[in-house]
C-alpha cells in the first residue's frame, strides 16, 4: 500500500514539475528575491531620510549630525545594558531615548513604520560587522 | 637648560607658583631651542554651531558649548595672548547664528581671531562673516611667530556657483557631513599663490603655525576630513623647520606628523564626531599615531566637546583639551620621536576603555 | 574551653550570634543593594561596631563637650538633623557656630566612593577624623583629647585592646577612625517599596502615581544618569560630581576671583576642610576646590536618593525644603526660580524637563517610594511646606 502511494505520490510530482507549477517549492525565486532586496532598500532608503531630517525632533537637530552614517551607533552590541535608561533595552529603545532627550521629539512606537525604517539603516550601515551583545 | 613648561594646574596657578612649588611634569619637558622668554599661550574655541530654531531659539545644547568654553577660557591665569575661534560659529550660516555666536565670543577677555568654515560660507560666500570678523584669509605676527589663517574650505566653482538653486539649498547641502551630495574642500589656487608670496618674506627658522578649518590632509574623503591640495599646501610648508598647523572641522582629538609639519586637531565645543573606523563601510586613512579621546555618553551634553589652549613653546605647540566628563588630555610635541604624542596615553599598554572602542 | 556540653552549647551559642551579628554588614546585602565594599585592612567584628558606635555618640570629642558624630547624625533622624539647613556645631557665646552644608545621612554612605559632597575625602575612616577638628563643627585644635580619652576611659580601654589587640599608646586615630567605619558600615538599608516592586516583583508594591513617577525618573525626568537604578541594584548615585546650579548661581560673577583666591592657596585637604565650611561664597566652588580642575566649579557629589523623604531639606547647601521644591528646581533647568539666568558651568546633563504639575508630584510621590522599612515611621518632610 505505501509503495503504491509513493509511486502515485513521485508521479504527481513528476507532473507538477513538467508542468511548470512550483506549488511544494521552499525556494525562493530569482524575481521574488530582487524584488524584496529593492522593497527592503527602499525601506532603508526611508531611514536614511529620517536619520537626516530634522522633523523627527522640536530643535531642527537631525541623528546624521552626531551620527554620520549612523557611526557609533554600535547596533552590534543590542541588547545591553544601557546606563541612560537603567535596564538592558533593545535598540530601538535607544533611538527613542536619543529622539527625546538631545532632538527633544517624542518617541516613536516601538512597531511605527519609521522606526523599523531606521533600525534598517542603522543595521544597513554597519553591515558586515559581527554580533557582540551587551558589550559596551 | 631645561625650561619647565607648566603643566594647566600651574599654569592656573602662575608660573612662578610652578617653579616654587618644585612639581616637574616630566611629560612636558622640553629641550630649549630658542629664548624661552617668547614662550606664550593662546586658546582655541571651535565649532561651536549655534543652531537657530525660530524667532529667538536656538540649539539650548550648543549654545551652553560655546558659553561654558568662554567662560573658563576667561578664568585661565596667566590670560592667554589671544583666542582663536576655528570656524563653523553658525549651523547654517545664517545671520542670527553668527549674531548670537558673535555675541557669546564678545564676552572673551582676550583679543580674538577667526578662522572661517563651511557652516559659516555658503549661505552667503562669507559676505556676512566679513562684516562681523574681517578677511577670510590673513597672516599676523606674534612674539617671534609667523600666524597664518587659511579658509580651507572653498571648493568647485561648478559646485559652489552653478549646482544649486538657491544659496539655502547649497547650505543646506554642505550642512550634511556625510551628504553624498558634497564637494571636497579645498584652499584653492588662488590662496596658495597668496600664501607663497606671505611665507616668501619669513625666516625658514621662523616657527609657522597654520590655522586651518578642513585638516590640510586626506583623512576621510566620506566625511570631509579632507583637503584637495593637501599636498600642495603641505609643499610650500615644507622648508619651514617649525610648521604646526591646527584646524577644526572634525570634533574629535586627531593629531599627526607629516614630515617637519606637526598637525593638531581641535574639539568643537557643541558635540562630538565618530572617528572614521567606527564608520564600517569607510576607507579612511586616519593618522595611526592618534590615541582616540573617549566616548561621549550622550546624556551629558558637554561630553567629549570642550576647548583647547595652547602653549607654544619653542616653536612648537602642546594642546591641552579640556574634555568635560572625562580625562583632560595633553597633545604635546615629543623630541625625542619627532612628532606629536598624547602624554599620558600614547603607550598602548596605557590605553582604558572606552578608548578602544569609541 | 571547658568541654562540658553547656560549654559547647554557649559556645556555639555565642558564636552563632556573632556569625549573625558579624554577618549584618556582609551578609546578603538587603533587597535593591549590593554588597557593602569592606575593605580588607577593616574587616567587620561586632564588637568593633559596637565600639564605633560608642564614638560615634561620644559628645566629650568636641570642644565644649557638647558635640558628637550623633548630634548632627542622629539616628532618630535617619542619620542627619533634618529640618535643619546646615548644621550646628559647637556653641560660642551661646550661639551654635553653623557652617555651609548640610549634613549628609550616613545611612548607605558606605556605598560612596569618596566622602563629603565635594568627595574630599577619599574613605569612611578619612572622613571621621575631619569634622574634629573643623572650627565650626566639634571645634578641637588637634585629636589630643581625643585619645586621652580613649586610651584613659575603662570601657574604651577594654573594648580597644579587645578588638583591635591594642592599649595605651598604641591606641591611635587610626583605630578610631576604623571603627567608627564599621559602625557607619552597618548602616545599610534597602528594601523600600521600590525595591520591592523593582527587584521583589511584586507589583502592588507602588502606587499608581509612584509608577507613573518611576516613568518618568528614566525617561522625561532625566534622573536615572545620575541618581543610578540598574538592572539588579540601584544606589541612587553615580558617584560622581555635577554642577546642578545650587548656590553657584548666587555666585556667578564672583567666580573668577574666588577661583583664583583659591588656587593661590594651595590649600590641602585639611586646609580645604576648614575654608569650604567657613566661607559660604568658596563652599559654592564645591568640587573645585578640592581638584582645581574646571569641570568641578560648582560640582557636588550625587547623593543617594534612598530615605530622601525623610532627610530634607536638600542639596549641598540645604536651599531646597522639599522634594518638590526640588523636582522644580530640575524642571526649570538648574535654577530654584524660573527664568532666573543658568551659570555658565551648569552640568551638561541639566536642562528645562517640561513637566506638568500632576508628573511633579509623581515624581515626588516616586521618591517618598525610596524609604527603607526601618525609617518609614519617620515624617515625610517630602511635601512639608517648611516655613522659611
Amino acid at each position: 500500500m505505501k509503495r503504491k502511494i509513493a509511486v502515485a505520490l513521485a508521479a504527481a510530482v513528476a507532473l507538477a514539475v513538467v508542468g511548470g507549477i512550483a506549488i511544494q517549492a521552499d525556494e525562493f525565486t530569482k524575481k521574488d528575491q530582487e524584488r524584496w532586496e529593492k522593497e527592503y532598500m527602499s525601506v532603508v532608503q526611508k531611514g536614511r531620510a529620517l536619520w537626516t531630517s530634522p522633523q523627527l525632533g522640536t530643535n531642527g537637530v537631525a541623528c546624521a549630525q552626531c551620527h554620520p552614517n549612523a557611526a557609533n551607533t554600535h547596533p552590534e552590541t543590542y541588547p545591553k545594558f544601557q546606563q541612560q535608561l537603567g535596564r538592558v533595552i533593545a535598540l530601538r529603545e535607544m533611538i527613542n531615548w536619543c529622539i527625546q532627550q538631545p532632538l527633544e521629539g517624542k518617541p516613536l512606537a516601538l512597531d511605527s513604520p519609521d522606526m523599523v525604517a531606521l533600525e534598517a539603516y542603522v543595521a544597513y550601515e554597519r553591515r558586515g560587522v559581527a554580533l557582540a551583545p551587551g558589550k559596551h | 637648560m631645561n625650561p619647565i613648561v607648566p603643566s594647566r594646574r600651574d599654569f592656573l596657578k602662575g608660573a612662578a607658583a610652578a617653579a616654587a612649588a618644585g612639581v616637574v611634569p616630566m611629560s612636558l619637558v622640553k629641550l630649549a631651542f630658542a629664548d624661552p622668554a617668547q614662550d606664550f599661550t593662546f586658546a582655541y574655541i571651535s565649532d561651536a554651531h549655534i543652531q537657530h530654531i525660530s524667532g529667538n531659539k536656538f540649539v539650548r545644547n550648543w549654545d551652553r558649548g560655546l558659553i561654558r568654553a568662554v567662560a573658563e577660557t576667561n578664568l585661565l591665569t596667566p590670560k592667554p595672548d589671544f583666542v582663536m575661534f576655528g570656524g563653523d560659529l553658525g549651523q547654517l550660516g545664517m545671520k542670527e547664528e553668527l549674531d548670537h555666536g558673535a555675541e557669546m565670543l564678545s564676552k572673551l577677555r582676550a583679543p580674538l581671531h577667526c578662522v572661517m568654515g563651511e557652516h559659516d560660507y555658503y549661505l552667503d560666500l562669507g559676505e556676512y562673516w566679513s562684516k562681523l570678523f574681517g578677511p577670510h584669509w590673513y597672516s599676523f605676527d606674534h612674539k617671534g611667530v609667523h600666524f597664518v589663517v587659511l579658509n580651507s574650505i572653498l571648493t568647485h566653482d561648478e559646485w559652489t556657483y552653478n549646482r544649486w538653486p538657491s544659496a539655502e539649498e547649497r547650505m543646506l547641502q554642505m550642512a550634511g557631513l556625510d551628504n553624498p551630495n558634497g564637494s571636497p574642500f579645498m584652499v584653492g589656487e588662488k590662496q596658495r599663490a597668496w600664501l607663497e608670496a606671505d611665507l616668501d618674506k619669513v625666516a625658514k627658522t621662523t616657527p609657522v603655525v597654520v590655522f586651518s578649518h578642513s585638516p590640510l590632509q586626506k583623512l576621510y574623503k566620506g566625511w570631509n576630513f579632507w583637503t584637495d591640495d593637501a599636498e600642495q599646501v603641505q609643499a610650500i610648508l615644507a622648508p619651514f623647520e617649525k610648521v604646526n598647523v591646527i584646524y577644526g572641522h572634525v570634533h574629535q582629538i586627531q593629531y599627526n606628523q607629516i614630515g617637519n609639519i606637526s598637525f593638531n586637531a581641535v574639539m568643537a565645543t557643541a558635540w562630538p564626531w565618530p572617528y572614521p573606523n567606527a564608520y564600517a563601510q569607510a576607507q579612511h586613512t586616519m593618522p595611526v599615531l592618534t590615541v582616540p579621546m573617549n566616548r561621549a555618553d550622550p546624556f551629558f551634553e558637554r561630553d567629549a566637546t570642550g576647548w583647547q589652549f595652547i602653549d607654544v613653546h619653542t616653536g612648537r605647540v602642546a594642546l591641552k583639551y579640556n574634555l568635560y566628563n572625562n580625562t583632560a588630555r595633553t597633545v604635546a610635541w615629543n623630541p625625542a620621536t619627532g612628532k606629536p604624542e598624547d602624554t599620558v596615553f600614547q603607550d598602548p599598554a596605557k590605553r582604558v576603555p572606552p578608548q578602544v572602542h569609541y | 574551653m571547658k568541654r562540658t556540653l553547656l560549654g559547647v552549647l554557649v559556645a556555639a551559642g555565642l558564636a552563632a550570634t556573632a556569625v549573625l551579628a558579624a554577618d549584618a554588614a556582609t551578609a546578603k546585602p538587603p533587597l535593591g543593594l549590593p554588597p557593602v565594599p569592606i575593605p580588607a585592612d577593616n574587616l567587620q567584628t561586632p564588637e568593633k561596631v559596637a565600639l564605633g558606635d560608642k564614638l560615634f555618640d561620644d559628645k566629650r570629642f568636641s570642644a565644649t563637650g557638647q558635640v558628637a558624630c550623633a548630634t548632627c547624625h542622629d539616628s532618630k533622624k535617619a542619620f542627619t538633623d533634618s529640618p535643619l539647613r546646615v548644621s550646628d556645631g559647637i556653641k560660642k557665646a551661646g550661639k551654635a557656630l553653623n557652617g555651609t552644608r548640610n549634613a549628609p545621612t550616613v545611612v548607605n554612605a558606605a556605598y560612596f566612593d569618596v566622602q563629603f559632597w565635594d568627595g574630599r575625602s577619599p574613605s569612611l575612616e578619612d572622613q571621621s577624623q575631619h569634622p574634629f577638628l573643623n572650627p565650626v563643627e566639634m571645634g578641637l585644635k588637634d585629636h589630643q583629647p581625643i585619645l586621652k580619652i580613649v586610651r584613659s576611659d575603662p570601657a574604651y580601654v577594654k573594648a580597644f585592646e579587645q578588638v583591635f589587640g591594642k592599649k595605651g599608646a598604641q591606641v591611635t586615630m587610626k583605630e578610631v577612625q576604623q571603627a567608627i567605619a564599621a559602625f557607619e558600615r552597618t548602616k545599610v538599608s534597602g528594601n523600600s517599596a521600590f525595591d520591592r516592586y523593582f527587584y521583589g516583583g511584586e507589583s502592588g508594591a507602588l502606587t499608581d502615581a509612584q509608577k507613573r513617577g518611576f516613568d518618568l525618573y528614566v525617561n522625561k525626568g532625566r534622573c536615572v544618569s545620575c541618581h543610578r537604578i540598574e538592572q539588579t541594584q540601584a544606589l541612587f548615585t553615580d558617584n560622581r560630581f555635577h554642577n546642578v546650579g545650587v548656590g553657584i548661581n548666587d555666585i556667578q560673577k564672583d567666580v573668577p576671583a574666588l577661583a583664583g583666591e583659591f588656587l593661590q592657596a594651595k590649600a590641602t585637604l585639611a586646609q580645604v576642610d576648614v575654608k569650604v565650611l567657613g566661607d559660604k561664597r568658596t563652599s559654592e566652588l564645591g568640587r573645585f576646590a578640592v581638584t582645581r580642575d574646571f569641570e568641578g566649579l560648582g560640582a557636588f557629589k550625587t547623593p543617594t536618593l534612598r530615605n530622601a523623604a525623610v532627610t530634607s531639606p536638600y542639596m549641598h547647601d540645604g536651599s531646597l525644603k522639599t522634594l518638590k521644591d526640588v523636582v522644580v528646581h530640575y524642571n526649570n533647568g538648574g535654577v530654584t526660580k524660573e527664568g532666573d539666568p543658568v551659570n555658565d558651568f551648569l552640568s551638561g546633563g541639566i536642562r528645562p524637563l517640561n513637566l506638568t504639575e500632576p508628573e511633579i508630584d509623581d515624581l515626588v510621590s516616586f521618591m517618598e517610594a525610596l524609604t527603607s522599612p526601618e525609617y518609614a515611621s519617620l515624617p515625610s518632610a517630602a511635601r512639608m511646606e517648611v516655613k522659611p
